[in-house]
């Protein structure tokens, strides 16, 4: 038994915001990478994007409930500003939000883990 | 006295007054919405815990100032349809758009 080993047992539980972090990057730059904003993909983009971080962090098998939620915006000199606040338990849940960019658009997603009694 | 269909019906009318309570009037400035979108999801949720139900909740707010650029959200959710649900309050004024959703989990 290695202690590398023991470790990744002990987390098995919690919910990791750097997984997720990777988890989020990876799903928004394999379904977006190179694109440029446009209106009429925009809507299949978004929910790609959630479907598939969904799917991933179920994957991992913790007893979490997961909620993501993803905003696009196009860069038009806007100023966008978003806010989270959770009522919870801060021992067991998480949350983590990643801001991603190209040349002509913005992302904010944000994945929300809450434990399973 | 006031009677609502659903959980997220009243939901989105605490959210719908907490939002015109903080920001209703105001015109979109860069240095304060910082503070406004903190004090949208404060006041949602410090309403929201005074219904005294049995949930955990996530409040999200995204305020965008009117220029012209697209915006798109979406979410999903992984958990207990038949307990679980969600709203969405999109509000906006002369100057800008603020959408508000809000998850509750049951414990």
């Amino acid at each position: 038994m290695t202690g590398m080993e023991e470790y990744h047992n002990g987390n098995e539980g919690s919910f990791s915001s750097e997984e997720a972090d990777a988890i989020v990057k990876e799903c928004i730059e394999s379904v977006i990478g190179g694109d440029d904003y446009n209106q009429n993909q925009v809507n299949k983009w978004t929910a790609t994007i959630v479907e598939r971080c969904l799917t991933q962090l179920v994957r991992q098998g913790k007893p979490y409930k997961y909620i993501v939620t993803c905003a696009v915006m196009q860069k038009t000199g806007a100023g966008l500003h978003s806010a989270n606040s959770c009522y919870w338990d801060t021992a067991m849940d998480g949350s983590c939000t990643v801001r991603w960019e190209n040349r002509t658009m913005y992302f904010v997603v944000s994945v929300f883990a809450v434990a399973i009694a | 006295m006031d009677d609502y269909q659903t959980e997220e019906e009243e939901s989105a009318f605490v959210v719908e007054e907490s939002v015109e309570a903080t920001i209703g009037r105001n015109t979109y400035q860069h240095n304060r919405v910082n503070q406004w979108s903190t004090s949208v999801v404060e006041q949602c949720l410090g309403q929201l815990g005074k219904l005294g139900k049995p949930f955990k909740y996530i409040v999200n707010c995204i305020i965008m100032q009117k220029n012209g650029a697209g915006l798109q959200t979406a979410s999903a959710c992984f958990w207990d349809n038949s307990t679980d649900g969600s709203c969405a309050v999109r509000w906006e004024n002369k100057s800008m758009y603020c959408i508000v959703n809000v998850f509750g989990l049951a414990i």
